[in-house]
């Protein structure tokens, strides 16, 4: 059976972000046709042929609006030169405030794009500028209105923790947030990576986020957003399928530098650097850094940890039945390690509560 | 062979009075080093000696001597440790000598150790050669020292030699009054063997190296040999001298100073103070031993990583064979695993203990809070002993608690006595006297447990007294007192690594420094965590950790697992570095900071 998930990454960025670790670059010239050749190679490579019927595809970055609506219809062409889609594919493209332009929204709804997820992050002008990003927050908004305006399903990306953010700040852009029109909301913790500029910074004057994310808890479902997994909140019904896939151990193509791809059991992981990735696709090989085949242990492990994003949880009778007993009864004794307020265990399996969700790190990194 | 051209002498003094350059400059003078090989503190072998500029180990030496009268002498120098913990190897090293060269900083003037290290050598007969050093300093008053000297010690100060360690000047005329004024040693070649052990390294090759000093009799080289204290028998392999290196000779005669080897493993077989003799021909009597010394400050030491226990227990016995003083038996702390329950002579000794374990056989280790030992007399009447807080019985089966005590006296200049004496009551010490020993300067006695003495008397009199007083001690033996045993709680669940003993009044105040140092240093748990100090049932002290909150919710991109699971692994991993003790993480270092607010921040 093929994947029926698609990743594609476009690496590429107006502007490096100050907190961004992921990878992706400000493009130099000719950089984007060598990333679209390089791209239909990649498909050419791995499907050999076949032509694998997606029930999700997911185009994100960096931004890929930072491809030229021109450079999009030939990245569309090459998506549909391969693959099929379901009657009622989930597509979504990432897209930020800046460079999204009436002509790519076009181009989407022309296409099969049904979510738009628009990269927010704040409502508050001066903490866009303090993390280096090139929109203001009536940027956002007429992006949002934009997109909302040609039928898509829109989200937004929002991040708290940022350096001196207060609680009223972060309450304003949740409720702006809520009175857009959005169908889904993802909520990121600022995390200090190495390499950034925000690497050195001092994380005192971050606080520790609990408060931001429990009013969220709180708000959100107040304004009809359920929280479904431990950063996404959404109407019910427009939760990203997506996403659920991965946390579901479902397979995926990730296709682009850096992409990840899991597939019979494989998880293996695309070079970074985009000369790299193309150079090898060029040789004929697949451009493959790195890749790891978990043992039935870890990957019972981790496949508990994926599914307590979700507040679904594990089920058990599934978990049992892919991954044994055994290593079902383990995560338990590791959850019992931790104050009963903070999960649900039953005959059904095992869920993280609203409370277990905000220390869900913690009690992951007890359970890997 | 003739024996009366050799003299036998240690050198004595306070701290920095200047002895081992003193010692140098005889190596110099009898031409035992040529001056080009010559380096400062030559007989301080060990690098922490010459580090921290003390000595610690005795170390022997032989020097030969035309004297102006013609003669030719052999002058055996056995240098000795200035430090009050190391008195024990000052008198060993005594009892091996006929004299001593009492050494006397001209500027300073009697000090602590000055009567101590003097008091050690009258007591064993020996004849005292009172030198005043430093008299090229412009701040020297030989005279007053003098007064002073006959006055606090009771020699006669009128032939006091002065002399200049630094530039050499005077050391001719000492080297003329050793000779004339150290007694022949007495001893008879044609008797049965007789010669004290006085010292013992451990050597990789050679085995167990014993310093002697032949009272009657011969030793040679392929003698039977036998240990009295042990009967054991042992062929010699080598016999020989110091020069200041091991030189191997024929025979070592009666009042000689030397080593020998037999192939001995182990330091129990040839025990310090133990007496050779020939296995063919033994000596009625063994010459008088030494007391074997007491630890009375004890500690655990523990290896950062578990699984360098047995590289601990390997290095505690070599050091052991280098420093018999030491002792250590296996303990096990339910917090920081497997290691060993350790015995030292004194805050000192066990730190230089620690420094050496570390340096010279690379082993890193973590050391509890020191504690001293405690007599528990039962109910039941019996009295137990107590090395650490974990052998207090439950309160209701003691009777009564003892400690240690100390005579103190402590040598200032007058203007600090006020200070000193308020230090002295807060250590819970009782005032026994106080004398003025020069216009200036005052002698102050006071009686005080060892356990406050241990905790941090040396430096904070060094701070109130501006590094003007000195100190010296001896033990006076147990007393009872009101000591209550303090436990800390971590959620509602003693931690053994983390109890103290402590005096009954002390207990609430120290018990809040313990407390508020942990809760700073147990990093936030999912669930609030109450950490306590309790005496027996009664909770003294609390406070919370709070409960950690929000911890990063990592955004997991485009289906990257792998890095996330990597990161949670990772901490994962960090968690397993902490102690678990219940549910709760303790981090190496919340041990050694604890052991740091025991020891100064509840003054």
């Amino acid at each position: 059976m093929s994947p029926k998930s698609l990743y594609i990454h476009v690496p590429f960025c107006e502007r490096k972000c100050a907190y961004c670790a992921f990878a992706s670059a400000v493009p130099k010239k000719g950089e984007r046709g060598l990333y679209l050749e390089a791209l239909a190679r990649e498909f050419d490579i791995r499907l050999r042929g076949t032509r694998p019927k997606l029930e999700t595809c997911y185009v994100g970055g960096g931004t890929p609006t930072a491809l030229s609506p021109a450079q999009w219809n030939s990245l569309v062409a090459t998506v549909e030169k391969h693959f099929d889609f379901a009657p009622a594919a989930e597509v979504t493209v990432e897209a930020n405030p800046n460079s999204l332009t009436a002509e790519h929204l076009k181009i989407w709804r022309d296409w099969r794009v049904t979510r738009v997820s628009i990269g927010v992050q704040s409502f508050d002008d001066a903490e866009l500028k303090l993390m280096g990003r090139l929109h203001d927050a009536d940027g956002a908004r007429r992006a949002i209105a934009a997109a909302l305006s040609c039928g898509f399903d829109v989200g937004a990306d929002l991040i708290f923790g940022l350096p001196r953010q207060t609680f009223r700040g972060w309450g304003l852009t949740l409720r702006e947030a809520a009175h857009r029109g959005l169908s889904h909301i993802s909520l990121y913790q600022l995390t200090l990576e190495e390499g950034t500029p925000w690497a050195s910074l001092d994380e005192k004057l971050l606080g520790d986020g609990y408060a931001a994310y429990r009013w969220a808890q709180w708000y959100l479902p107040r304004r009809g957003y359920a929280q479904y997994e431990v950063a996404n909140f959404a109407v019910p019904g427009r939760e990203s399928r997506h996403n659920a896939n991965y946390w579901r151990e479902g397979e995926y193509i990730g296709a682009g530098p850096a992409a990840v791809s899991y597939t019979a059991g494989l998880r293996s992981k695309n070079y970074g650097s985009l000369a790299r990735y193309a150079k090898s696709l060029e040789e004929g090989a697949l451009p493959i850094e790195e890749s790891e085949e978990l043992t039935a242990e870890k990957s019972a492990r981790e496949a508990a940890v994926l599914a307590l994003r979700m507040t679904e949880g594990v089920f058990a009778e599934n978990f049992i039945k892919r991954y044994g007993e055994k290593n079902y009864r383990s995560v338990c004794s590791a959850m019992q390690k931790f104050p009963r307020a903070l999960y649900e265990i039953d005959n059904r399996g095992i869920r993280l509560t609203k409370k277990g969700m905000r220390v869900a790190n913690i009690i992951w990194s007890e359970i890997i | 062979m003739k024996y009366d051209n050799i003299r036998n002498f240690s050198i004595i003094a306070h701290v920095d009075h200047g002895k081992s350059t003193l010692s140098d400059r005889l190596l110099e003078a009898t031409g035992t080093i040529e001056k080009r090989n010559m380096k400062a503190q030559l007989l301080d072998r060990l690098e922490i000696e010459r580090e921290r500029g003390i000595t610690i180990k005795s170390v022997p030496v032989r020097m030969d001597y035309k004297a102006a009268d013609g003669g030719n002498y052999v002058l055996n120098l056995i240098d000795t440790p200035g430090h009050v913990d190391f008195s024990y190897e000052v008198s060993r090293s005594l009892a091996a000598c006929e004299g001593a060269v009492l050494v006397v900083d001209a500027a300073q003037g009697v000090e602590a150790q000055t009567v101590a290290n003097s008091y050690l050598a009258a007591d064993l007969d020996l004849e005292l050669i009172p030198v005043l050093n430093k008299i090229d300093l412009p701040s020297a008053h030989p005279e007053q020292v003098k007064r002073e000297l006959e006055e606090i010690i009771g020699i006669d100060a009128g032939d006091a030699v002065p002399v200049s360690a630094k530039t050499g000047e005077g050391v001719p005329e000492l080297l003329e009054r050793i000779v004339r004024d150290i007694p022949v040693p007495s001893g008879d070649a044609s008797a049965p063997l007789q010669a004290l052990i006085f010292d013992s390294v451990y050597d990789n090759y050679r085995g167990v190296i014993c310093y002697v000093r032949v009272v009657n009799g011969t030793l040679s080289a392929g003698q039977n040999v036998r240990f009295m204290a042990t009967a054991q028998d042992y062929e010699l392999t080598e016999v020989g001298v110091f020069k200041p290196e091991m030189i191997q000779v024929g025979a070592l005669g009666p009042g000689e100073v030397g080593y020998i080897c037999a192939s001995i493993k182990t330091i129990d077989e040839a025990r310090v103070g133990d007496t050779v003799t020939e296995s063919a021909r033994p000596a009625a009597e063994p010459l008088a031993g030494y007391k074997k010394v007491k630890p009375v400050v004890f500690c655990g030491f523990y290896p950062i990583e578990r699984e360098d226990i047995n590289q601990l227990r390997e290095a505690l016995e070599k050091l052991q064979i280098n420093d018999s003083a030491i002792s250590f038996e296996p303990e096990n702390s339910a917090a920081l695993g497997f290691g060993f329950r350790c015995g030292f002579l004194g805050l000192l000794h066990m730190e230089i203990a620690k420094e050496r374990l570390s340096r010279e056989f690379g082993v890193d280790l973590v050391a509890t809070a020191p504690n001293v030992v405690y007599q528990i007399l039962l109910t039941d009447g019996s009295v137990k002993e107590a090395h650490r807080p974990s052998d207090f019985p439950e309160q209701v089966r003691i009777e009564e608690i003892r400690e240690p005590y100390i005579k103190l006296s402590i040598f200032m200049p007058d203007q600090f006595v006020g200070a000193a004496m308020q230090l002295c009551q807060e250590k819970r010490g009782s005032y026994s006297g106080m004398d003025y020993i020069a216009p200036e300067r005052v002698r102050l006695t006071y009686d005080m447990p060892l356990a406050e003495f241990i905790l941090d008397f040396h430096d904070r009199l060094k701070s109130c007294t501006r590094g003007y007083a000195s100190l010296d001690y001896e033990h006076v033996g147990f007393r009872a007192a009101n000591l209550v045993k303090v436990d800390v709680l971590l959620q509602e669940e003693p931690v053994d690594a983390f109890s103290f003993i402590c005096h009954a009044d002390q207990a609430y105040h120290r018990g809040h420094a313990v407390v508020g140092k942990l809760k700073e240093l147990i990093p936030r748990q999912l669930f609030e965590v109450p950490v306590q100090a309790a005496v027996g049932k009664k909770v003294i002290v609390r406070m919370n950790i709070k409960a950690v909150r929000k911890d990063v919710l990592a955004k997991c991109y485009g289906g990257d697992v792998t890095r996330k699971r990597k990161l949670l692994e990772k901490q994962k991993e960090g968690k397993k570095r902490m102690k678990q003790v219940g549910h709760v993480s303790i981090p190496q270092e919340a041990f050694l900071a604890f052991m740091d607010v025991t020891k100064s921040e509840e003054n």
